[in-house]
């Protein structure tokens, strides 16, 4: 198979309309508010549905929210359908956890990150609903259903398994071709064969009919929340003065009545039905990170069929104002979890490019049209992601480029060259591990297929160096939580330390597991999800919801972080320690325990003198590497009850710092209480041998066996990436980065913001230069003044 | 070893060492306006100009200097105690000075200074030494159209060991550049330019007497020079370092782009002039070596006056940038 695509022309590429400007201005001035129907609603259905097995409940109560929302058309829509009562609100999902809610109702508008608005009327409506689910959340459950020893490691932060502890899973992509090309209804008459089929006599198959009947209920009640948006339209049209906006509407009510029980057939209807369902999907559970994944393979063909007839900057203006729509769609998070995911983010992974499932150039009109929509609204959502293969033509490189450039962090960039392999080695078929997106932050799966459980927890690996320094006790409880492994006083050789580093991760990764597994069978038991579950294979086909394992492929994935702090601080005992006996391990220990205080100098030492990962040193980088393995191959050892392996990911999302604030003082020379490294990045201001050392030192970790994905974070000044040969550049970096191995890179244009941050806190910008030509210096070695001008001249170009 | 570990020790003895040996001062890798693509820029000490903007002061000593960050001290007095010296002392009001005259060169306060603020500058490398740093980053140069660049100073002052250092480069198939200010014995620079792919170059001033009170050295040997590498058809970025007040007139800058256009009639390859607008970055490494800078106050050029200079110097060379 050829892999290169036979041809690229780039299509038209059109700039944002006056309506997608409009629209623009009209989010940013909506301030996000909570709406309580979704609540209230779901609280009644379950009160009317007590004696219903779980299937069958969440059914009725996805019925009952569906019909009851308030739904409305707003100005300038084409594709229609809310979230809540207000676009940018954030319903509620009190069956999943609400004790926190309860307890910061009042803090919601006066918080510093994510801020919500909410009125007395919602508050009182809330605290009414919440009386019901006392005893009753997912949360609650999992609590007890977990050893008592793993939820403890859990609350001292070894460990977090938090996410869906507290929310729904989310991290899934539905088959959204399926719907696209075949319509709910085909859903609907799979699940009546299937129904059909069954022996009621046999009580295994007496539980598969709930569970069909159940996605019967959900997918009728999704063509009815769409019909209502056509008699809404119908009516908004009847009493519409303006003639082009009343054809609009029309148009938008025959869609509605059409998609997405059947068949879509042009863009609009394409694009609307998709809508839909997405929709639907975040308002039966909150588990978020639900993805679009490849968006551009499954709706090009509409586009295709429908481009002779439609003017291009018709077509990108639909897709811009999809992207609002994404934007629109909004989750609350406890105040604690805004410190860390601050933005409203909804990681909704839209990944563009790559392979088809035959092997060859899956790049198309769309995936340069997805591009051009994020450039174009310039919004944190959807995530957008591309996919690099051998065959990547260079005009679509070229386009992601120049949005790398713009400074949103997008799109995210992924080798395919590394992840076809990790996900056949985990038993995908070929052409599955071929048609892989992306799920959340980094996570690969095949869409509409997998139940992957991708963000199953963070392991805090600099935790774990703590308790391997310190005999199993947490130093910040004095508790005794792990096993006895030696400390700092009994070390005698680099080995014992590793011994011990080894003995701690085998121990928490086992309670990791057990602690997640646990949270699995709740969401089993509780909280299967029956219109997710319809467009997953082989949900239907099994009788059996994703929750229950009706998926065709099974994973967990719990992320490793602090890699580079793990690697760090085994790299300086061994090396200051043991190798060139600079230091004594008396001197190390009564520096860590007293954060160093007056032994700057000693943490000088630690941070300066000792190898350092993110230098292309081999040294250092091997170390981290083995640090990473170690975490990997006892993860992989591991089974979850849907009958799926886990597999292991290397990645943060922001949990780098909360895990940070409970570990003491550690040999990298970090300071107690202090965030860890982000990703599998070098720890910020340690890779001072620029962004080529860094990148050739993290392509030496085993990204394949970290199936669940790696994060890099690669930061520019603008002064690296100016002008035709920058984009040149960056290709050059993803480039080699990815042929020696490298899993996602994604790019941070340094802004303004972060150069000020820099003259704060020059410890962790020691590795930031200005290009200017034929200058020696770092950035931190400048003065204040001089500093300040770099500032002034940094969003200026020449 | 690699250059960020050299940072930790110094030896003189390394001078004496078989072999070309070089004075580096620094190996800077992910250089983007230095001659095409990602390069990795090996900056060799000592330069015959005394340029008052000088961007790069450490270099100009064909010697090791010795250079204190003052803001990166920690306090800790080690460097004092290691002298000895005792060249490094602390004045009434509790600031450590240096008395750079009784400095022998040993590099024991380098290694005692963890926090990176004493340093000495240039280390002792063998052609090799410098080969094997550059070629971490081949890979890069191979997907971006790079290579390395050898600046300064003035790197032919350093004539065996950069001769040497480009052939080996050429011989590992690596391409090659060379960022001169042009001054020099004409039998140096054509050596040099047997093994040279691309060479960056600036002239200051075309006026012979203002180049000379602003450099300390007249032009004519400069643009001598130019033209003869011109003459062999050699492939170069003409650079005009924009100093305000000083080369930055309209005239000035037509006369300058005049010469660029005389070199390329008389058979260079001009890939480009590059105006590099004056920038202040490097004063604060004078007070590092503790030297007084030149020129205190002077500020950038104003973005609209680069930009009319440019546009005149497109009248006379089709390929002018901004900033390289």
């Amino acid at each position: 198979m050829n892999k290169h695509a036979s041809l690229t022309a780039v299509p038209v590429l059109c700039g944002p309309t006056e309506r997608v400007k409009r629209s623009l201005d009209r989010f940013m001035a909506t301030t996000p508010a909570i709406c309580h129907e979704r609540a209230v609603l779901i609280t009644e259905a379950y009160r009317q549905n007590e004696q219903q097995p779980s299937s069958i409940k969440r059914a009725r109560a996805l019925e009952a929210i569906l019909a009851g929302v308030s739904i409305f058309i707003g100005d300038d829509e084409i594709i229609v359908g809310n979230q809540a009562s207000k676009p940018r609100s954030a319903p509620i999902f009190p069956e999943f956890s609400c004790q926190w809610i309860e307890d910061e109702l009042d803090r919601l508008e006066k918080r510093t990150a994510d801020v919500f608005l909410i009125s007395e009327e919602t508050k009182a409506k809330l605290r009414e609903a919440f009386g019901y689910w006392k005893g009753r959340t997912s949360n609650e459950r999992a609590a007890a259903l977990m050893p008592a020893e793993a939820l403890e490691a859990h609350n001292d932060l070894v460990y977090t398994v938090g996410n869906y502890f507290y929310n729904g899973v989310g991290h899934i992509s539905a088959d959204y071709a399926k719907v696209l090309n075949s319509g709910l209804a085909s859903v609907i008459a799979q699940a009546k064969a299937e129904l059909a089929k069954l022996d009621y006599t046999d009580p295994a198959q007496l539980k598969k009919m709930h569970f069909l009947r159940s996605t019967i209920i959900a997918n009728e009640a999704v063509i009815a929340y769409a019909a209502r948006f056509a008699d809404l339209a119908e009516k908004m049209a009847a009493d519409c003065a303006d003639a082009l906006r009343k054809d609009e509407l029309r148009e938008i009510a025959r869609i509605c009545r059409k998609v997405p029980t059947r068949p879509a057939e042009t863009l609009q209807e394409a694009l609307q039905s998709f809508w839909f369902v997405h929709l639907a999907i975040q308002l039966e559970s909150n588990g978020h990170s639900i993805s679009p994944m490849r968006f551009d393979q499954y709706i090009d063909p509409f586009f295709q069929a429908n481009k002779a007839r439609l003017l291009p900057e018709k077509a990108q203006e639909m897709l811009d104002l999809l992207w609002i729509k994404f934007a629109e769609l909004n989750k609350v998070r406890d105040e604690g979890s805004t410190m860390a995911f601050a933005g409203y983010p909804m990681f909704m992974n839209l990944i563009v490019g790559g392979q088809k499932r035959d092997g060859s150039d899956a790049t198309n009109d769309l995936s340069f049209m997805c591009l051009q929509a994020s450039a174009n609204t310039g919004l944190y959502a959807p995530s957008l992601s591309i996919r690099i293969h051998e065959g990547t033509p260079d005009a679509l490189y070229k386009e992601a480029a120049k949005l790398s450039r713009m400074g949103m962090g997008y799109p995210a960039y992924y080798n395919d060259r590394v992840i076809v392999p990790a996900l056949l080695a985990r038993g995908l078929s070929r052409e599955d591990a071929r048609d892989y997106g992306i799920i959340g932050c980094v996570e690969p799966q095949v869409g509409g297929k997998t139940e992957g459980w991708h963000d199953a927890a963070f392991f805090n690996m600099a935790k774990i160096i703590e308790l391997a320094l310190y005999d199993g006790v947490d130093q910040r409880t004095g508790k005794q939580i792990g096993p006895k492994s030696g400390s700092l006083e009994t070390f005698t050789c680099y080995e014992d330390l590793l011994a011990s580093y080894k003995a701690q991760t085998e121990h928490f990764v086992r309670l990791m597991a057990a602690a997640d597994n646990a949270v699995d069978m709740t969401h089993a038991e509780l909280c299967p999800l029956p219109f997710l579950s319809s467009l997953v294979a082989d949900c239907i086909a099994e009788g059996r919801s994703l929750q229950e394992g009706g998926a065709h492929y099974n994973f967990t994935g719990p992320q490793g972080v602090g890699v580079a702090n793990a690697g760090d601080s085994l790299s300086a005992v061994k090396y200051l320690v043991f190798d060139e006996k600079t230091l004594t391990m008396k001197e190390l220990a009564e520096a860590l325990r007293t954060d160093f205080k007056g032994r700057e100098d000693l943490r000088m030492l630690l941070v300066n003198r000792a190898p350092k990962y993110g230098n292309d040193n081999d040294y250092a980088d091997e170390i981290a590497r083995e640090a990473a393995l170690i975490y990997c191959n006892e993860v992989n050892r591991y089974t979850n009850p849907r009958g799926g392996k886990f597999q292991p990911g290397l990645y943060p999302a922001s949990a780098n710092v909360p895990l940070g604030s409970v570990v003491t003082a550690t040999p990298d020379g970090r300071k107690a209480w202090s965030p860890l490294a982000d990703g599998v990045s070098p720890i910020s201001g340690c890779d001072t041998c620029g962004p080529t050392a860094s990148v050739l030192s993290v392509a030496k970790l085993d990204h394949e066996i970290a199936s669940n994905g790696t994060l890099l974070n690669q930061k520019f000044h603008p002064s690296a990436i100016e002008g035709d040969t920058g984009l040149e550049n960056l290709k050059a970096v993803t480039e080699t980065y990815f042929k020696n191995g490298g899993f996602h890179v994604q790019y941070n244009v340094i802004s303004r913001e972060t150069l000020e941050d820099a003259q704060r806190n020059p410890d962790q910008y020691k590795g930031l230069v200005v290009r200017v030509a034929g200058y020696s210096a770092f950035f931190t070695a400048l003065d204040k003044t001089l500093q300040d001008d770099i500032i002034a001249r940094t969003e200026q170009t020449f | 070893m690699n250059w960020k570990q050299r940072q930790f020790s110094f030896s003189l003895a390394d001078k004496d060492r078989p072999g070309p040996i070089g004075l580096v001062f620094d190996i800077q890798r992910f250089a983007v306006h230095d001659g095409g693509g990602i390069r990795t820029l090996v900056f060799l000490k000592g330069c015959p100009l005394r340029c008052k903007w000088c961007q790069n002061p450490e270099s100009m000593s064909p010697h090791p200097d010795i250079m204190r960050i003052p803001h990166h001290c920690i306090g800790c007095v080690k460097c004092m105690s290691a002298c000895p010296e005792q060249a490094i002392v602390m004045d009434e009001d509790g600031r450590v000075v240096i008395r750079r005259d009784a400095c022998s060169f040993c590099g024991k306060c380098v290694a005692t200074c963890y926090a990176g603020s004493m340093s000495i500058v240039g280390r002792y490398l063998s052609v090799d030494e410098t080969l094997v740093e550059v070629e971490r980053d081949r890979q890069f140069y191979e997907n971006s159209g790079g290579g390395v660049t050898f600046s300064g100073g003035e790197p032919s002052m350093q004539r065996e060991f950069l001769i040497a250092a480009l052939a080996e480069a050429k011989r590992r198939g690596l391409h090659t550049a060379i960022e001169t200010c042009a001054h020099g014995p004409w039998e140096t620079f054509e050596a040099v330019l047997a093994q040279t792919d691309l060479v960056l170059t600036d002239i200051k001033h075309m006026d012979a007497g203002a180049h000379k009170s602003l450099t300390g050295v007249s032009n004519a040997l400069i643009a001598d020079n130019l033209r003869r590498m011109a003459a062999l058809g050699a492939r170069m970025r003409i650079r005009l370092p924009l100093i305000p007040g000083c080369n930055d007139t309209r005239e000035n800058i037509a006369a300058t782009a005049a010469f660029v256009a005389g070199l390329e009639t008389l058979g260079a390859h001009v890939e480009g002039f590059d105006i590099l607008p004056y920038h202040r970055l490097g004063e604060p490494k004078w007070e590092q070596l503790g030297r007084q800078y030149p020129m205190p106050g002077v500020r950038p050029p104003a973005r609209d006056h680069v930009l009319e200079l440019a546009s005149i110097a497109r009248g006379y060379v089709a390929a002018v940038t901004v900033g390289g």
